[in-house]
């Protein structure tokens, strides 16, 4: 017989190993879903997981979808585990993208040392200031900001239209709905010859560790973390609130403009309409399947960017859609938050007795 | 139709605790029972087991004479026991009535007339159709009593019912549960609050550490009887000392009004007050009446006129709670567990939940976390707070335990006043007893404290000065000497 019990105190051991159980459910029903499909489940799996990064050029793909996906999702957990619902990543990716891609456009034609730099900082601003605006309607007016971040996203998504067919679109580029190539001073170096990952995985490792250090050795982590136990506590203690909402706002949409710096100055190296598969949503599934733990989300991000290859390949070599990564990453969520009632409740086995 | 529930040897044992040890009890309808025990003496494990909540590892249970298999709340319920917990089961969002036929599989027309009968014969009124999160707690626990007698109960099981009360509901609580009594109900009433038992009950059964300890009629107890056999040993009774009169003010409250925008709140109007160095002001009223708020607005969540509040000759009524530590200021609220603490955390990061500078808990903003654990350890030991590790989650604290951390927190920067809030709110005698104790030492400092709470004996016995809050207002300040308790309740109940 089966029963379920309560558990007195959520195990520290069981917090990490949902996660794992999550996806290991994920990649049993994905078989099933492929067998129904009527491939062999084993080969089809092999085709999705395994096969896209068994060769080097595979691995550095890899490290190039982690490298947002990481990036953005450390900075949401600055959000999250201070009870704030910034949804809108997605949006101040592409705002990030859209100003540091202006001033790269600005740069068109020059070289020097210090374009990057000055790029990258762009993207951090815009980023920044695209996050603000939730935050401080949520501080100043009581908005719900899961509703203005995640509606930011489509209106940043229509100026970054607007711009590369209008404005911006390169006058030499036969009306395609994109910007110039960037100048190599511009571009993010990469760091191997023949692949395509760049220096901004540096940038996403920066992240972790600072994040790290922020979480559980500052004050301000301290106070991230009252705050997003109890509200009520972090008054009665005397945090200022507002201060904290803006301030971690401001973070998560830093690194958020970062990732679309990353993209726009990494592999794509121009603005055009398709900057980002999602990154900035998908984040969110990153950030919680790595339990918002800075390393949790390093290997959160690795499991979730195999899915975007996957999808590829398996397009590829299986003709299936490759919005079938989106149902994985759909699927891994699905599991981690039924798994998570392992967090409260045991299952015990136990014989039939009289 | 008599009812007649017989405990026989029921023994149930937690990792590291007996927390029913051999228990035998017997109840016959026509009394009222109480089961008196202080926090963590098994009396809730007990009932847990009467209703089914848990299962116990021995023993039987008889409901007139037929051994009862409770291995879930239903079974409860299908062997007509009810029981009212002390946090409410209800649904805020729903209505009274969808709240109170959403576990039976009647017609909502007959139970519609079933519940108009028993609200009539009882004399409650409660609008059926408003969301419950619009009634107060004594309302609320009415709705739960009628949800039990809606299945027309032999046994009701009332868990501290009266923690969360007025003085007021309390009365017509018990006049309810006289009457239920009467009507061949058998009741159960589980409290540590002595006074209660001997109003209310006929006979009552004390536990300690798990173990039944008396069975005996209320008519041959007493209040003190009955606290040492809860106890186990002979309870000092602590005095306070008429305080020097100083006229050395340190805090004083001008004109202070406070407008919420939640209409679920109580505006605080013209409130004026000073309290001298030295000086336990008492600050007495029914619960809801604006305590909540005028704690807030003392301890800085809600920010006044910078003139309101001047203490020790500063105005500081537009400091957040943390600057008004600096000033030396102090704050215990009554939520220990929503506000005063976080229990997900450790005990060493709730000490550090008070951020007083030269405390040097953060320093460049960075975590010092040696200098917490110091400062945690010695309150460990100053406030006799029940364990010596630190890295404890403050979950495994017991109430009292918590709540002397939180004082110990609060005091451990020796602060000239502390504002506390219902500080021994579900607390057992023998926390209640150091709490106050310790209170009386911080005035005995020539420190001062402002102490409002809804427990009027707490209140006589360590305030000097009494004030009374109704609807926002604060009544004169009276000497605590030429105050009775009946004087209060009067002016609790909004009277001159």
């Amino acid at each position: 017989m089966i029963k379920i019990v309560k558990r007195d105190q959520p195990s520290r051991a069981i917090f990490f190993f949902t996660p794992v159980l999550a996806i290991f459910l994920t990649l049993v029903a994905g078989g099933l879903i492929f067998f129904i499909l009527g491939f062999k489940p084993f080969e089809a799996l092999k085709f999705f997981f395994i096969v896209p990064i068994a060769d080097k050029y595979g691995f550095s793909e890899l490290l190039l979808k982690a490298t947002p996906l990481c990036l953005i999702a450390i900075g949401l957990s600055f959000c999250f585990k201070s009870n704030n619902w910034n949804i809108g990543a997605e949006g101040q990716l592409t705002f990030g993208a859209i100003v540091s891609g202006g001033v790269a456009l600005l740069f068109y034609e020059q070289e020097g040392f210090y374009i990057l730099p000055i790029v990258i900082l762009a993207g951090a601003i815009g980023g920044m200031l695209y996050a603000s605006i939730p935050a401080i309607l949520k501080t100043y007016f009581n908005t719900n900001e899961i509703l203005v971040s995640l509606m930011l996203v489509y209106v940043s998504k229509l100026i970054l239209d607007y711009l590369v067919v209008g404005p911006w679109s390169n006058p030499e580029g036969f009306n395609f709905p994109e910007t110039r190539q960037f100048s190599e001073s511009a571009k993010l170096p990469l760091l191997f010859e023949g692949l395509r990952i760049h220096a901004g995985i540096f940038l996403a490792l920066a992240a972790v560790v600072i994040s790290w250090f922020v979480f559980y050795k500052t004050y301000l982590g301290f106070q991230m973390k009252v705050s997003g136990f109890s509200l009520k506590t972090a008054k009665y203690a005397g945090y200022k609130g507002k201060k904290m909402i803006i301030l971690v706002f401001l973070i998560s949409g830093a690194c958020a403009g970062l990732a679309g710096v990353g993209e726009i100055t990494g592999p794509i190296g121009q603005l055009h309409r398709e900057i980002s598969p999602d990154y900035g949503f998908t984040a969110i599934i990153v950030a919680f399947l790595g339990r918002l733990h800075p390393v949790g989300i390093i290997f959160a991000s690795l499991v979730v960017a195999i899915t975007y290859l996957g999808a590829e390949t398996a397009q590829i070599f299986m003709q299936i859609p490759k919005y079938t990564g989106q149902v994985f990453q759909g699927m891994i969520l699905f599991f981690l938050l039924a798994s998570d009632y392992l967090l409260f409740f045991k299952i015990k086995f136990i014989g039939l007795k009289k | 139709m008599n009812t007649n529930l017989k405990i026989s040897n029921v023994t149930k044992i937690y990792p590291g605790c007996v927390a029913n040890d051999n228990v035998s009890l017997e109840f016959n309808s026509g009394k009222i029972y109480a089961l008196l025990g202080e926090n963590g003496a098994g009396k809730s494990t007990l009932v847990k087991i009467l209703s089914g909540v848990i299962i116990p590892d021995e023993g039987k249970i008889y409901l007139n004479e037929n051994n009862l298999k409770l291995n879930s709340p239903l079974d409860a319920k299908k062997n007509d026991i009810g029981m009212v917990f002390q946090h409410f089961n209800l649904f805020e969002t729903l209505s009274v009535f969808e709240n109170l036929i959403i576990d039976s599989d009647e017609q909502r027309e007959s139970l519609r007339e079933k519940i108009d009968t028993i609200m009539k014969k009882y004399n409650f009124s409660i609008d059926l159709n408003i969301p419950v999160l619009n009634l107060s707690a004594g309302q609320k626990q009415k709705v739960e009593i009628i949800r039990c007698l809606i299945r027309s109960p032999k046994v009701l099981i009332m868990d501290e019912p009266t923690s969360v009360l007025t003085e007021q509901e309390t009365s017509e609580l018990f006049l309810s549960l006289k009457k239920f009594s009467e009507e061949g109900i058998l009741i159960i009433y589980i409290t540590h609050k002595l006074k209660e038992v001997m109003q209310l009950c006929d006979e009552v059964a004390v536990m300690r550490r798990g173990k039944l300890v008396s069975v005996s009629e209320i008519k041959n107890e007493n209040v003190e009887s009955l606290a040492n056999k809860m106890v186990g040993q002979n309870l000092k009774t602590i005095k306070k000392k008429k305080a020097k009169t100083s006229s050395d003010q340190l805090i004083k409250i001008t004109n202070l009004n406070f407008t919420s925008e939640d209409p679920f709140e109580t505006n605080l109007i013209d409130i004026n007050f000073s309290v001298n160095r030295g000086e336990c002001l008492g600050i007495a009223g029914i619960s809801g009446n604006g305590q909540s708020e005028l704690f807030r607005v003392l301890s800085g969540e809600i920010i006044s006129e910078k003139n309101s509040i001047e203490f020790n000759n500063n105005y500081i009524g537009d400091l957040n709670p943390q600057e008004r530590r600096e000033y030396l200021m102090a704050f215990s609220p009554e939520d220990r567990l929503e506000q005063a603490a976080i229990p997900q955390m450790k005990i060493f990061e709730n000490v550090a939940l008070n951020n007083f500078k030269s405390s040097n808990f953060f320093n460049n903003g960075l975590i010092n976390e040696n200098k917490i654990k110091e400062h945690s350890k010695k309150i460990i030991s100053d406030f006799n707070v029940n364990t010596d590790n630190i890295e404890l989650k403050s979950q495994f604290l017991s109430g009292g335990n918590l709540q002397k951390l939180i004082i110990g927190r609060e005091l451990i920067t020796s602060p000239d006043l502390l504002i506390c809030f219902n500080p021994t709110w579900g607390l057992d005698v023998g926390a209640i007893n150091y709490i106050h104790e310790t209170l009386i030492k911080i005035n005995e400092q020539n420190k001062s404290i402002i102490l409002i709470s809804t427990d009027t004996d707490e209140l006589l016995k360590l305030s000097d000065k009494i004030s009374v809050i109704h609807k926002g207002k604060l009544s004169k300040i009276m000497n605590a000497e030429e105050v009775t308790s009946e004087k209060l309740g009067i002016l609790m109940g909004g009277a001159d």
